[in-house]
């Protein structure tokens, strides 16, 4: 028989979905202002660079990997962008700026996948690694000066609507819904899954694992290009820190979303929701008026929101057999 | 860890080849650099670093680790300026501070040894937890003002060598000698390898990693305290990024991220390496970009190179 609570506790995107419903209801009982459509959608663009990158990260972490560097890879990509279209700069056109970003973004995912499958390497030290260079290179590309003068046709990417929705907003929607469908419908999806539960069964059965990473990382450097352009281009200036503690954003939201960190097990569904989730509390703070002081403990509340979810993990799995397998 | 050995590895061979490759560069670049009391004087910026690389070290060996050091240490030294600003004593102080650490730490080990959860993922919660507590409870204002006698700490020094510097060598050398000769080194070893296995041969896991990450989070108060008395300030944004730089240091000594392989030597000169790279291109060139991307290739290729010329795993 299943219980109310072993479908909250089993399914962690049930568990995110009734937690992220809660959080609205009390919060908007307490302040309805909390409600209102332009709140809800201010903290759903503020969520989407977090989304965008979270589906590829999810792939990522699936196959037992880990990609730390999207903070410092956003970082390149921003200043590559500004710098390619700015008036001051290179001033090329928009549309040649983006589509550069974007394969920018791809060659980047591609180098840590690279690394990690053909080097051989740890993706934790690759992407440590990747992490340090490319926070470097973007700072030598600024020089110590921010770029304030972006072009109105890019800003279009972070300020502009489509239908009525913030372009971003849409952004987010449109490849949650792709990579679900290449998740769960496609061989391809299948075989992430396959390999990364259990990767020895998926190398006997002759899946090509090293490929799969390989995809996934590529598409993370993409995602995080795509990312770039829909939400750094809501601001008017490109400085130095930007992207910075990205990494830890999605890869907790990945994490908390039920996505296993020894790989094999997660869904897309999951980190999306426990991103918006995660993204709630900084505004939650704000309008639940505990005085100004209140917004400070944003990042404390995010870490405890991540050690109460691992502890109901494990209270789950207490109650039921282990079915652990064996290394 | 290579117990018996007396010779270091091939990893400590080429980490020290590099460092004397750095060195002579730097002789020849810049001779100012090379001399003792400039090197004492930028000594300063390591001997953090150089604290927290010892446990990171052993809780890497068990195929652990600890991202939330640099929290850890905002948190203590907000800890440490909170009370001293309401007037407690400065020992008092510093006490609670390295007790918090302590607590911190020790709250980590019981997610890890207890509840069994990933250490990246405890680790990654307490990152944000403890550094959102140390924004708390500070609200972001800097403490400043500590008395010359606490400042000394950090910035005194005895025989020539800086207080820091000492403390160090004395917890370095505490250190080498319980994994030398006692049968920890091993047992850190062997849980590394096979933790299954070590737990059936018997071994305490389960306690060793309680006290392994507790002693992380009192390394870090003590940082955090030197911080604190090197700067005069302490501040919730201390610490930002510390936790890369100590995994850098310690992968880049040899350390292999899934335990087992690793020996202190090549932790120390993993910091040695980065210190002097860092400090030579700030020096020659003063511009701390540079730093990154130097300091994150060193650690790229040197990984690479093992795994490329190790024979093939898997």
């Amino acid at each position: 028989m299943t219980t109310l609570r072993d479908l909250l506790t089993r399914q962690r995107e049930y568990g995110v979905l009734a937690l992220l419903l809660l959080t609205l209801a009390v919060v908007g009982a307490i302040n309805p202002a909390f409600l209102k459509i332009g709140n809800l959608r201010d903290m759903l663009v503020q969520d989407a660079p977090v989304v965008i990158v979270a589906c590829g990260m999810t792939l990522v972490v699936v196959l037992g990997e880990i990609d730390i560097s999207v903070g410092s890879q956003m970082a390149l990509l921003a200043t590559v962008l500004g710098l390619l279209t700015s008036p001051s700069h290179a001033h090329w056109p928009v549309a040649t700026a983006v589509a550069a970003a974007l394969g920018l973004g791809t060659l980047l995912g591609l180098i840590n996948g690279l690394l990690v499958t053909f080097g051989r390497m740890p993706s934790i030290i690759v992407t440590l690694g990747m992490l340090t260079v490319l926070r470097g290179v973007s700072l030598a590309l600024l020089n110590g000066q921010d770029i304030t003068d972006l072009p109105v046709g890019l800003r279009v990417f972070g300020i502009g609507t489509f239908l009525g929705l913030p372009i971003s907003l849409c952004t987010a929607l449109v490849v949650v819904g792709l990579t679900v469908a290449l998740a769960r419908e496609t061989p391809l999806g299948r075989r992430i899954y396959a390999a990364g539960s259990n990767p020895e069964a998926a190398r006997l059965a002759g899946l090509p694992t090293p490929r799969l990473k390989l995809f996934a990382f590529t598409l993370t450097g993409f995602l995080t290009a795509v990312a770039t352009i829909v939400h750094q281009t809501q601001f008017s200036v490109i400085q130095a820190g930007v992207g910075q503690g990205f990494e830890l954003l999605v890869v907790t939201a990945v994490v908390v979303g039920g996505t296993s960190i020894s790989g094999g097990r997660g869904t897309i569904l999951g980190s999306f929701l426990s991103a918006l989730m995660l993204g709630m509390v900084g505004s939650m703070l704000i309008f639940l008026r505990l005085g100004v002081s209140a917004t400070y403990w944003e990042r404390a509340i995010q870490g405890a929101f991540i050690l109460v979810a691992v502890l109901a993990d494990h209270l789950a799995r207490q109650r039921r057999p282990r079915r652990e397998a064996a290394p | 860890m290579k117990l018996p050995r007396g010779l270091p590895g091939r990893q400590e061979l080429v980490l020290l080849g590099l460092l004397i490759g750095l060195l002579l560069l730097a002789g020849r670049l810049a001779p100012d650099f090379l001399t003792a009391r400039a090197q004492i004087e930028l000594s300063t910026h390591v001997w953090e670093l150089a604290l927290l690389a010892l446990p990171m070290t052993l809780i890497i060996l068990t195929a652990g680790i600890d991202l939330s050091v640099g929290s850890t240490m905002a948190l203590c030294a907000v800890v440490f300026g909170l009370t001293f600003h309401a007037g407690w004593p400065v020992a008092l102080d510093a006490a609670l501070a390295l007790a918090v650490g302590a607590a911190a730490g020790a709250l980590n080990g019981v997610f890890v040894a207890f509840v069994r959860v990933h250490p990246l993922i405890v680790t990654l919660a307490t990152l944000a937890a403890y550094r959102g507590i140390a924004e708390g409870i500070s609200l972001g204002v800097p403490y400043s003002g500590f008395p010359p006698s606490f400042a000394f700490l950090g910035q005194g020094s005895v025989g020539g060598i800086p207080v820091p510097g000492l403390l160090f060598l004395v917890a370095l050398a505490a250190v080498a000698v319980i994994v030398k000769f006692t049968p920890l080194g091993l047992t850190l070893s062997a849980i590394g390898y096979n933790e299954t296995a070590s737990r059936f041969s018997g071994l305490a896991v389960t306690r060793i990693k309680l006290w392994l990450y507790t002693g992380s989070g009192l390394t870090a108060g003590v940082a955090a305290l030197l911080f604190a008395a090197r700067r005069n300030t302490a501040k919730a944004d201390i610490g930002t990024g510390m936790e890369l730089d100590v995994i850098t240091a310690v992968v880049l000594g040899g350390t292999s991220i899934f335990g087992g392989r690793g020996t202190l030597l090549g932790t120390v000169l993993g910091v040695l390496l980065i210190h002097e790279t860092r400090e030579f291109v700030s020096w020659e060139w003063s511009r701390d970009e540079l730093n990154l991307i130097v300091t994150g290739s060193l650690l790229l290729v040197s990984v690479l190179a093992d795994s490329l010329l190790s024979p093939k795993k898997r």
